[in-house]
């Protein structure tokens, strides 16, 4: 399944055999978009997501831009992380879960039928709240996507590669063999980040990364991302707003209608993120970031 | 609504409450320093020191109250455009407040000198009008009224015009020297009441900020928006 896209992409989504990208994403100059913006890499069109019978989440439309960093924010249950796992097709592994609408990823649609959810993992990398590393030496934890995936090249420089990234390296070189359990739990999050990253995705999906982290360790991971969006990018689900006005380039927000049924998701407001923090269009996006909400 | 920050909110509103008693002290300091060069009186003029010297406290209060509420409550949205507002609002009044020391000054010096009662008359007219301004600028922003607001350039031109024909008034005094220096003194009265007429049309770009979330500069021709 090769598309040639809109935005002249190419890109391939069936299984691959080697691991590392087997078609390479061919980006050829595109005409027309407009100058500050980046070329949109993930398009969201009417996304609904369903849980039996039961709609979680409705009528969503989102452009993600490349290397932008994009804030998923809105109060718990709005089905922001729903959404977040929709980009991977996570939700996949929920049996009741289904999806309508599109997500194309460079034009494909990521639902389509000849798409494999597990190239599109590896492509679209994820991140969680917890960190949650292997219980494994911390040179395995990195190794091991690239070894399943078939990477065939320096395991060692990719290693050291991904964990240079994560801002991680220096405090782990000479403790590579050491259960990853020993680190802190900002260096687990780091390591879950360069594991991320140790398979070559050019989508970082982030749920609530910082939430079981201290505040230095907030900084650092903050930080981090500031530095990975230069190569990848980034969709982020947070609670802590300040980390979504500090952070990312747009940032959309979520509300929830409550009915008999359940609650019901839906986007609100998707714009610039200063925009959304100084002057939101909407009165319920005000109302939540200034605290009159509810 | 429920207001979920409504210490946050009550913090932010009793500050803005401080500062609107300000802008009302300030209206009337214009009016007593006016006073003061056109009765003349040095106790009013004393009076006015004394008041600016009371802002001047609370302009450091309401600065620390502004960095403690920012450090500790990070405002967003309209709250931000609002402490945006505060900070601004703060310092014009501060400023304000000097202007009417710099007029009651003038009476202080110019106390026992030869007067024109034209002069006298056209400072007091700039007074009322500057007053007006004052209430007109501080009801927009009460109010949340950005047609209020937009009143205000139109408000101002003729305090600028009474102002630019200031120094003909001065020449037509002729060449009595001590009447020279009175005259000349009221020039700076007139200046200082022109600058608080451009300070208010400051504050009405403010309220149409925080209303909009779009800084606009206003001036006699219209309004230009200059973005955020």
């Amino acid at each position: 399944m090769t598309t040639d896209t809109a935005e002249g992409l190419e890109v391939d989504l069936r299984r691959s055999s080697g691991g590392r990208p087997m078609v390479e994403i061919a980006s050829r100059q595109v005409e027309g978009l407009s100058a500050p913006d980046n070329p949109i890499l993930i398009e969201v069109r009417g996304l609904r997501v369903f849980y039996g019978s039961f709609e979680a989440v409705t009528g969503v439309n989102l452009a993600i831009r490349q290397n932008e960093i994009t804030a998923l924010i809105g109060p718990s249950g709005c089905g922001k992380s729903t959404v977040l796992r929709c980009f991977n097709r996570m939700n996949d592994l929920i049996e009741s879960a289904r999806v309508e609408g599109t997500v194309e990823y460079h034009g494909v649609d990521l639902y389509g039928p000849s798409v494999d959810p597990v190239e599109v993992r590896r492509r679209i990398g994820m991140v969680f709240q917890k960190p949650n590393p292997f219980p494994k030496p911390i040179y395995d934890n990195i190794a091991f996507g690239p070894k399943v995936a078939g990477f065939k090249g320096n395991m060692d420089d990719l290693v050291e590669e991904s964990l240079r990234r994560a801002a991680l390296w220096d405090e782990v070189k000479g403790k590579l063999t050491e259960s990853a359990y020993a680190l802190s739990g900002g260096q687990q999050q780091r390591l879950c980040i360069a594991r991320a990253i140790a398979t070559s995705p050019d989508v970082v999906l982030m749920d609530e990364p910082c939430s079981a982290l201290d505040p230095i360790a907030t900084l650092k991971i903050e930080e981090l991302m500031l530095d990975l969006k230069k190569d990848y990018t980034i969709i982020i689900v947070t609670h802590n707003m300040q980390q979504a006005a500090r952070m990312s380039d747009r940032t959309a927000f979520f509300s929830v209608d409550v009915s008999e049924q359940g609650r019901t998701g839906y986007l609100v407001e998707f714009g610039r993120t200063p925009d959304i923090f100084t002057r939101p269009q909407k009165a319920e996006t005000e109302g939540y970031i200034t605290g009159r909400f509810g | 609504m429920t207001d979920i920050r409504s210490h946050f909110h009550q913090e932010l509103s009793d500050l803005e409450q401080t500062l609107l008693n300000v802008a009302d002290q300030a209206e009337q300091m214009v009016g007593m320093a006016v006073d003061a060069v056109c009765i003349p009186d040095m106790e009013l003029a004393a009076r006015v020191v004394a008041l600016d010297n009371q802002i001047d406290r609370i302009y450091l209060d309401v600065h620390n109250r502004w960095l403690t509420l920012m450090a500790r409550q990070q405002p967003m949205a309209s709250d931000l455009r609002m402490m945006s507002v505060l900070l601004h609002l703060n310092t014009t009044l501060e400023r304000m407040g000097d202007q009417c020391v710099n007029i009651a000054k003038m009476a202080q010096v110019t106390y026992g000198l030869p007067r024109s009662d034209r002069i006298i008359a056209q400072i007091r007219e700039m007074g009322d009008l500057v007053r007006q301004m004052i209430r007109t600028g501080v009801e927009a922003l009460v109010r949340r009224d950005i047609d209020e607001a937009r009143l205000l350039p139109a408000m101002d031109e003729p305090v600028d015009r009474l102002n630019r024909n200031m120094y003909r008034e001065v020449v037509e005094c002729g060449p009595d020297a001590s009447l020279l220096e009175w005259a000349t003194r009221m020039m700076m009265v007139s200046r200082a009441l022109e600058r608080i007429g451009d300070q208010v049309v400051d504050i009405a770009e403010q309220t149409a900020f925080l209303l909009t979330g779009e800084m606009m500069e206003f001036n006699e021709n219209g309004i230009s928006g200059t973005g955020q």
